[in-house]
């Protein structure tokens, strides 16, 4: 896809959606697991759904699935209207977090397991096989049992064999969940690399949010059934939408403010945090003596012990506690109010030489534009 | 572990004495030369070769085999459909009551059941013979059966079925390729449990058995009767050896089993 940099098919209103998800609710008993939801998704995205426990990611997953019936609304996908059909007769096909191997099967066995239903001929069967495990590099391993592999093979195996019919559409539930931190990021790279060469479309469930930003061309972060935000994952996490998104994904000082109005600076807002105006230049429809807040990521909070020159956007406070971590560190600065924020400096030059320490007076400040105003 | 101390063995030994004593002198008798029971007389095999002659034995030993296999095989069907329902299908209405149902048969005395039978075969017109033996046998091994599949299904990934489903292949399909073949072990245990427990069924066979359709257990019975022979030790070694035979294949299967789940589980 080198051709195609900005891969943004949302922002083109030419192109059709792959998967639409239309006023889909359900329920369970009392339940509503998933409420009046909709979403599309265009063709090779790669598309998180991101949200805690019980938000109802798995089951929309699910439902894509067709193991889930759907109480109201329906899904189309390629404008066809799939809300009806079991899901052997799917175009579509998932890879479950248990990895679900069938024990009985040898690796190779279970990578053909899907194109035996398709009647497929049986020297095709042997060659996409053969493709398949060399795409996730376990041909040396073609004659096991899956109680003889370690979880990162049986990882590429449940994605080889969920690959192997060539779905336009593969659903992942939490595909890397049980795998260790290190192999975690290595498969995450490799899981984007296998999208884009098959040019599949990607529908990824999870709850980890590192692993949503890096795979993703867009994320939908979900609450409680329904979908708070959907964007790319520089937008969810640069501008999101409010205090909870901003909350779940990273880490954030969230600060209340009162609007006091705009000026030529941007928006003006008292902070009772610094006990002074802040400036922000998001521009914000509200009227004055508002209350809201304004977010500021750790890693854009200026952290120093000298007076900045200019005077906006400061807060002073003394650093609580370090915590080191090689390439960057994290100050937790007690502000005068007893609050206490987060801040990330870089360690371009080693510790000992920039002479930060505990109970040191720092001042923190930060940039207008680095703030994110946030109604609720 | 905790070494035996000398209460404990004896505990052991008395316990065991007690179960098996009476069994170890059965079988030693059937290799009794003389024709006295209680006397021993040295070790001889005649008594196996004169059963090989008693036709009324091998009648009844020939109509047992068929009543243990064909209600065996028709109860582990049916008993492993209903370990399925009980697993698969969750918390629907009446579970309790089906549920009960199915053990009920466990803890019914014998007596109940094969008087049950006889009244419904009578009331039903139904001649009876091996054909009503092996539907009554039907009827109180199946609950075994499926409290055998019920346990091994709880430890089953449901996704496996889904992942069958969602690679395309039909739900009966997906039963055939990969439920059974998982849960294979169970189901074999329990055709071999309901299979010993027709074969060594005295009680209920009585109730629902005509003529002609006589048992090994019930010939045994009727002999001992007019006086226990050294023929009849002969003959219930026999069903010892083939119960014992049975009933340790079903152990070891589940055994098995059950290591291979743990093993799954631990990668």
């Amino acid at each position: 896809m080198s051709e195609n940099i900005q891969f943004s098919p949302w922002l083109d209103s030419s192109q059709k959606p792959y998967i639409q998800i239309q006023n889909v609710t359900k329920r369970f008993g009392e339940f509503t697991a998933i409420d009046n939801l909709t979403l599309d998704i265009y063709k090779n995205e790669f598309f998180s759904l991101l949200g805690p426990s019980g938000c109802g990611k798995t089951t929309l997953l699910r439902m894509l699935a067709g193991f889930e019936k759907i109480t109201h609304g329906k899904i189309l996908l390629d404008g066809e209207d799939i809300s009806e059909i079991p899901p052997h007769l799917r175009p579509i096909n998932m890879m479950f977090q248990s990895y679900a191997l069938f024990p009985h099967m040898t690796v190779e066995k279970n990578i053909a397991f899907g194109l035996k239903q398709d009647n497929l001929p049986s020297n095709e069967i042997d060659q996409r096989v053969e493709e398949m495990l060399e795409l996730v590099e376990l041909t040396d391993f073609a004659n096991r049992k899956p109680n003889q592999l370690s979880g990162g093979q049986s990882q590429r195996v449940a994605l080889a064999r969920s690959l192997a019919k060539r779905p336009k559409l593969l659903l992942l539930d939490e595909p890397l969940g049980a795998l260790d931190k290190r192999l975690r990021e290595q498969t995450q790279f490799e899981l984007m690399d296998i999208q884009e060469k098959l040019e599949v479309t990607f529908v990824i469930v999870t709850h980890d949010q590192e692993e949503a930003m890096t795979v993703s061309s867009r994320i939908g972060v979900m609450d409680s059934g329904n979908l708070v935000q959907v964007a790319t994952p520089a937008e969810i996490y640069e501008a999101p939408i409010n205090k909870d998104v901003a909350d779940f994904i990273g880490d954030v000082n969230i600060l209340k403010g009162i609007y006091k109005g705009q000026n030529k600076v941007g928006t003006q807002l008292f902070s009772e945090d610094s006990n002074s105006i802040v400036y922000a230049t998001q521009d914000v429809g509200a009227s004055v003596e508002d209350e809201m807040w304004f977010a500021i990521r750790p890693e854009k909070l200026e952290i120093s012990k000298v007076a900045p020159s200019d005077d906006h956007n400061i807060l002073k406070g003394t650093i609580e506690d370090i915590a080191y971590g090689g390439s960057f560190s994290t100050y937790h600065v007690k502000l005068d109010n007893g609050r206490i924020l987060k801040a990330i400096r870089a360690n371009r030059e080693r510790t000992k030489e920039h002479h930060l320490t505990w109970d040191d007076e720092v001042y923190l400040q930060w940039a207008p534009h680095s703030a994110v105003v946030l109604l609720s | 572990m905790k070494r035996f101390g000398s209460f404990n063995i004896f505990s052991l030994i008395v316990g065991f004495s007690f179960l098996y004593i009476p069994i170890i002198l059965l079988i030693l008798f059937s290799f009794n030369e003389s024709r006295l029971v209680t006397v021993w007389g040295g070790f001889s095999t005649k008594w196996y070769g004169e059963l090989m002659q008693n036709q009324g034995i091998k009648d009844a030993a020939w109509v047992t085999i068929k009543v243990a296999f064909v209600s065996s095989t028709i109860a582990t069907i049916l008993g492993t459909i209903a370990g399925l329902v009980m697993t698969r299908f969750g918390n629907f209405k009446g579970r309790t009551l089906f549920s009960g149902m199915i053990y009920a048969p466990m803890v019914m005395p014998e007596v109940i059941i094969g008087l049950s039978t006889l009244l419904m075969f009578v009331a039903l017109a139904i001649d009876r013979g091996i054909f009503t033996v092996t539907l009554a046998h039907i009827t109180f091994s199946m609950c075994y059966v499926a409290v055998v599949v019920q346990s091994r299904m709880s430890s089953y990934d449901d996704s496996l079925t889904e992942a069958a489903l969602d690679l395309g292949c039909t739900p009966f399909r997906t039963f055939i390729l990969i439920t059974l073949p998982i849960i294979l072990p169970a189901v074999i245990s329990g055709w071999l449990l309901s299979f010993t427990l027709s074969l060594d069924d005295l009680v209920i066979a009585s109730f629902t058995s005509g003529p002609g359709s006589t048992t090994l257990p019930m010939k045994i019975y009727s002999m001992v009767r007019l006086g226990v022979t050294p023929e009849i030790n002969a003959v219930s070694t026999i069903l010892v050896g083939v119960v014992t035979l049975g009933v340790i294949t079903a152990s070891l299967i589940g055994r098995r089993q059950k290591q291979q789940v743990l093993k799954t589980q631990h990668t």
